[in-house]
């Protein structure tokens, strides 16, 4: 009788926690994507175009983007002339990030960093940098 | 007796426990039966896949069999369906949307308006490569290159002529 009220309560207490599990998984659910999104750690990102005097996009562009003084990331504008950066850490002010660009043939017209819409760090630090033909 | 009460309780518990999971179980991954409608709210993918990838392709099958008024009806409706898009799904993974389709393809529907306009096939071609080279650009910007948009070599529209009326 004893053996018999020990393996009851042995199988009682798997069965419990295999219900628990299954219940919670259940409920749950599965996560369809941005499981790689970093921004709370990272900060916001940095993105934006570089365009022509046209407001054509300017594929190709070199785009730095300097934390003052401490570091510059060197990318290039894609076919859809837009770069991306990510960001540089939350701690970071992003009025201490500058946004330049460059391409042979154009000098830099002018800067322009849009407001932001959003304190949601995915949404990321956007700055149109203008180029002009020399 | 007092030994079989944590047994009788396990039971209890299991039974309760179980059938809780199955009624979680019985609702179905899509969703309970009897919940009041959601507003119907299409992420991107959905957007793609219903308002803009067909009508790209109607698109492109118009023009090649010359059928102007189809393709300027198409014309009429890819913009719209990126304009209904835009508004829908304003920003993607923080991207702005409405940016990214004007960078990708604003200048290539200009282009198709005249080429349909004039009733011109070669400037048509060239606007519709224009196009789709922009709609592969987008998807490079937002990290889905794997999804690749040619122009259409069949239709997929067997219930439709693409032919001009004569």
């Amino acid at each position: 009788m004893r053996s018999l009220v020990r393996i009851g309560r042995v199988a009682g207490w798997v069965l419990t926690a295999t219900c628990l599990v299954c219940v919670s998984a259940w409920a749950g659910g599965q996560g369809f994507g941005d499981d790689d999104d970093n921004s709370e750690e990272e900060g916001p990102s940095y993105f934006g175009f570089v365009r022509d005097t046209k407001g054509g996009t300017v594929p190709d562009a070199k785009v730095t983007v300097s934390l003052k003084d401490r570091i510059s990331i060197v990318t290039r504008t894609d076919a859809l002339g837009t770069y991306k950066v990510p960001g540089f850490g939350k701690e970071t002010d992003p009025n201490d990030v500058a946004v330049s660009c460059g391409k042979d043939g154009y000098k830099q017209l002018r800067v322009v960093r849009r407001p932001m819409s959003s304190k949601d760090p995915k949404i990321p630090i956007e700055t149109e940098c203008t180029l002009q033909p020399l | 007796m007092r030994k079989l009460m944590f047994p009788l309780v396990a039971v209890g518990l299991i039974i309760v426990l179980g059938l809780w999971s199955m009624r979680a179980g019985a609702q179905s991954q899509f969703g309970d039966a009897n919940a009041e409608p959601a507003p119907f709210n299409p992420q991107m993918a959905a957007m793609m896949s219903m308002l803009i990838q067909p009508r790209h392709a109607k698109l492109g099958l118009a023009g090649q069999a010359e059928n102007w008024p189809l393709a300027q009806y198409m014309l009429k409706e890819l913009k719209q369906g990126f304009a209904i898009t835009a508004r829908s799904v304003p920003r993607w993974k923080g991207l702005p949307v409405p940016d990214l389709f004007d960078a990708a393809v604003s200048q290539p529907l200009t282009t198709l308006e005249y080429g349909i306009k004039l009733k011109y096939r070669q400037q048509f071609d060239e606007g519709f490569a224009k196009l789709t080279e922009g709609c592969n650009a987008c998807h490079a910007t937002t990290e889905h290159s794997f999804i690749v948009i040619k122009v259409p070599d069949a239709s997929a529209f067997p219930n439709q002529s693409f032919q001009p009326k004569p």
